[in-house]
């Protein structure tokens, strides 16, 4: 599944990281995938399994791989939305800059501009 | 059988230097046999049909190798009755060997007389002849079989314990038929039963070998696959042992016996075999004892040992192994003391000095642990000369064993002097500082 | 950290007037794969066995499951395994013999995976050790020291002798050895992709002190080599943190650098005006950078 090289000069965990990454974003392992466990994986490349649980952990962490008890890693469901995160912050970015020039004119401080916001999210949530 | 008989017959005329000298021996042995009937009876005709023999026997020698090589394959065991054929072949080869000496020694001591055909119809003389062929027959036939023997250890094991057995035994074989003609024991009877209970022990062994073997390999593997052990920590004595090179004292009593069966042979004298038994006691068993830390180094991690249980453990060892040595050089002494004609205040002196050396040697030996220094080789000429100084003054005759035995106890005080540095060195021993090789590696690692 | 399995401060040794090793301080975790890397006459045959207990240190001290490795006692001996550098193999034994000898004086001692192991490894149980090969003496030396199902698994240059595969099948052994997270690995080699496959941890041992000590990601993160492109034709006169090594070249220059954060590139970027482009590099190439 990964290609996986140790004498790079990449540590072993980010490539994994970026594979999976990669891989989630593009479909090629869809929600619900599961996941070599870490010893197999370690096994089968001959590379310490510290290394690889690192990585999972991260990435579970980052929300893109679930943990299951007793089963292997697989792939979140709302891993497709996370891997586009960067995107959808990059759209939301005009309005956030106009936001925060207009709150400048009006001499609002940072603390103000948020506490604006997060009654906004409130009372968006109802 | 015909596979004996091509066997014996590959024997002799496997190569083309074993054809050559075959056939050389034969044809000198046939000329003499002729000379010796027809001509005068003369001491130089007797030489020739030795030299026959000779050429005769090593025109043989292929036996022993083969014989060696065809028992370890796998074809003594494949073929039907292989070991067995196998054995019968170098029997004959043996036969066949001695014939010629049974038949030219007469043939010698009987030759050139024009009245032998007369005396032959004598019956009691026919019987002295009869004995005397049996006797020549049956004695090469032992003496054969102990140079085959002594052959198959110096080319089958191709190493210095497979040497010095051969050695030993050919040693053996030389000294003890002449011991034996010296003092007229030799007899017919005595040669037949020595042929008989040593060829059927020695029959018996080889066709036993393989069963005995597997037995063996069957007892390993049992062993090895699966059953847990029980040790709590400590070790059976034996293992130990093992790791420190102490467990076999055979090799070094082998080490041992050749030189000295060469010095009682020819030195004779006894001041000078005291020195060379004394030396060579002291020298090897020190030796011994000073491999006890470098491999001592192996055993470190394996057990519950302090480093000063340890050199209780260690002392142990070297000396289940120096007082068994010790135990052979003392009987060895005894016997030489019979054969030389030692008066019994002599040997009474002599024992404990025997010991002595042993002792102190061993632990000289124990006190290396840091390799051979200046200040150990120093140790070791001091102790040497002391030790001899005491053997001049054993063999002098007139020797006061007060004096003698007053000496002997301030070496036991030196051995005490020596064990109580040797443990002290023990107690701090540094195994990266054992071996002068090591502290190279050491300081470069 | 946990450093229960093996601890040291401060530790050091001299033969005579010759200082081998100096002021180390290290912990070893269960859990913990550590490759010892350094040049030929670093010291880590030295530190290894004194973490054994082989010799005792001049300075400092150093401790196995919390007892001092120059009096372990037997019980701390039963759950240590090491592997030296020359082997301690009895020529006239057979390898079964070997093992068994050297079964005997541990209570407990795996026969079905030294039994497996030799099959595997393509070592015949009843040859002798007079005729073996080097590779095959250090295949039977790695075994006597795996039988006793050691927590702490010490190895000096384990795989200086063997072929590509039997060090693979070597690897592999240690993983799944390591895989329980509770026992621990240390072993100097020669061989630094080894040590990139199987080590979590790394100690670099550079003229009797340890030049880094740390993981090994941590490690390839933390030295990098850096590509500098200035804006005019020369390069600007630039202090750069951590440097190792530097070339100029015009408005280029190449530097090799230790101790690199993200932070570190962000304050060189702009204080000098120049960009830079990180080179990740591979463990030989980090050993050989730090020995410039």
């Amino acid at each position: 599944m990964f290609i996986l090289n140790p004498q790079s000069g990449i540590p072993i965990y980010r490539q994994i990281l970026e594979q999976v990454r990669r891989m989630v974003a593009s479909g090629q392992l869809p929600p619900g995938t599961a996941l070599p466990s870490v010893r197999d994986l370690a096994l089968r490349h001959t590379i310490n399994p510290m290394t690889i649980s690192r990585a999972y952990s991260i990435l579970e962490t980052e929300g893109l791989l679930e943990r299951h008890r007793g089963r292997p890693m697989t792939v979140a469901s709302q891993a497709r939305n996370h891997s586009q995160l960067p995107k959808r912050l990059q759209q939301i970015g005009p309005l956030v800059e106009q936001t925060v020039m207009a709150a400048k004119q009006l001499q609002l401080t940072e603390a103000e501009l948020v506490k604006t916001v997060r009654r906004e999210w409130e009372q968006n949530d109802e | 059988m015909k596979a004996v008989a091509r066997l014996v017959w590959t024997y002799f005329t496997g190569t083309l230097v074993s054809r050559v000298f075959t056939s050389g021996g034969l044809i000198l042995m046939t000329v003499d046999f002729c000379i010796l009937i027809t001509q005068p009876r003369s001491g130089e005709k007797l030489w020739l049909a030795m030299l026959g023999i000779i050429i005769f026997f090593v025109g043989s020698s292929l036996m022993p190798l083969m014989f060696g090589r065809l028992a370890r394959g796998h074809s003594a065991g494949v073929l039907p009755g292989g070991r067995f054929k196998l054995l019968l072949s170098a029997y004959i080869t043996i036969l066949l060997v001695a014939i010629p000496v049974g038949v030219l020694a007469p043939a010698g001591t009987l030759s050139g007389d024009s009245s032998i055909p007369e005396l032959m119809k004598d019956p009691r003389i026919r019987d002295y002849v009869l004995q005397l062929v049996g006797i020549v027959f049956t004695s090469a036939v032992l003496f054969a079989g102990w140079m085959y023997l002594a052959m198959w250890f110096v080319t089958s094991q191709r190493n210095m314990a497979g040497l010095f057995k051969g050695l030993l035994v050919i040693t053996l074989v030389i000294f003890a038929p002449a011991r034996e003609i010296r003092d007229l024991t030799v007899s017919l009877t005595w040669n037949l039963q020595q042929i008989a209970v040593i060829w059927s022990v020695f029959g018996a062994g080889f066709l036993l070998w393989p069963r005995f073997k597997a037995a063996r390999a069957r007892r390993n593997r049992e062993r090895f696959t699966g059953v847990a052990r029980a040790l709590a920590g400590k070790t059976a004595g034996r293992e130990f042992d093992v790791m420190l090179g102490t467990s076999n004292p055979l090799l070094l009593l082998v080490a041992l016996a050749f030189p000295l069966l060469v010095a009682t042979r020819f030195v004779g004298e006894f001041p000078a075999v005291w020195l060379y038994f004394l030396t060579f006691c002291c020298v090897l068993t020190g030796a011994y004892s000073s491999l006890a830390a470098e491999r001592s180094r192996a055993l470190w991690l394996r057990g519950d040992w302090s480093r000063s249980a340890l050199f209780a453990s260690v002392e142990r060892s070297v000396w289940r192994h120096n007082s068994v040595v010790l135990g052979v050089l003392l009987l060895a002494m005894v016997g030489i003391g019979e054969y030389a004609h030692f008066s019994a205040r002599m040997l009474l002196a002599s024992l404990p000095l025997l010991a002595l050396g042993t002792l102190l040697s061993t632990y000289l030996g124990l006190m290396i642990t840091r390799g051979l220094r200046w200040l150990e080789i120093g140790y070791a000429i001091a102790v040497m000369l002391m030790l001899l100084f005491m053997v001049r003054l054993v063999a002098r005759e007139n020797a006061d064993l007060g004096n003698v035995f007053a000496l002997e106890l301030g070496l036991v005080a030196l051995a005490f002097l020596l064990r109580f540095i040797a443990r002290r060195r023990w107690t701090q021993i540094d195994w990266m500082m054992c071996r002068s090789g090591r502290l190279v590696a050491a300081r470069d690692a | 950290m946990n450093s229960s399995t093996v601890e040291a401060s401060k530790l050091s040794k001299a033969f005579g007037n010759k200082q081998v090793l100096q002021d180390m301080s290290f912990g070893v975790s269960p859990g913990d794969v550590i490759g010892v890397l350094g040049k030929n006459g670093a010291g880590k045959t030295t530190l290894l066995e004194l973490m054994l207990g082989f010799t005792p240190p001049t300075g400092g001290a150093v401790r196995i499951f919390g007892h001092e490795s120059y009096s372990l006692p037997g019980s701390i001996k039963a759950r240590v395994g090491f592997v030296p550098q020359q082997d301690e193999l009895l020529d006239q034994l057979t390898v079964a013999d070997q093992l068994r000898v050297i079964a005997s004086f541990y209570p407990r001692w795996d026969s079905a995976l030294i039994t497996r192991l030799c099959e595997e490894w393509g070592v015949n149980l009843y040859a002798r050790i007079k005729s073996m090969s080097v590779g095959e003496r250090q295949k039977l030396s790695i075994l006597l020291a795996f039988g006793h199902r050691p927590e702490l698994l010490i190895l000096d240059e384990p795989v200086a002798s063997l072929d590509p595969i039997a060090r693979r099948q070597f690897l592999e052994q240690l993983l799944s050895i390591s895989a329980d997270g509770e026992r621990s690995i240390v072993f100097s080699s020669h061989i630094v992709s080894d040590i990139e496959r199987l080590a979590n941890r790394i100690w670099i041992l550079k003229e009797g002190r340890l030049d880094w000590q740390g993981d090994l990601d941590s490690l390839k993160e933390s030295i990098v080599r850096l590509h500098i492109r200035g804006a005019g034709a020369e390069l600007p006169a630039m202090a750069i943190p951590g440097v190792l090594s530097l070339q100029r070249d015009g408005a280029f220059a190449t530097a090799v650098v230790r101790d690199w954060t993200p932070e570190v590139q962000d304050a060189l970027e702009k204080s000098a005006s120049v960009q830079i482009e990180v080179e990740a590099l591979g463990l030989e190439e980090i050993f050989v950078e730090l020995h410039r």
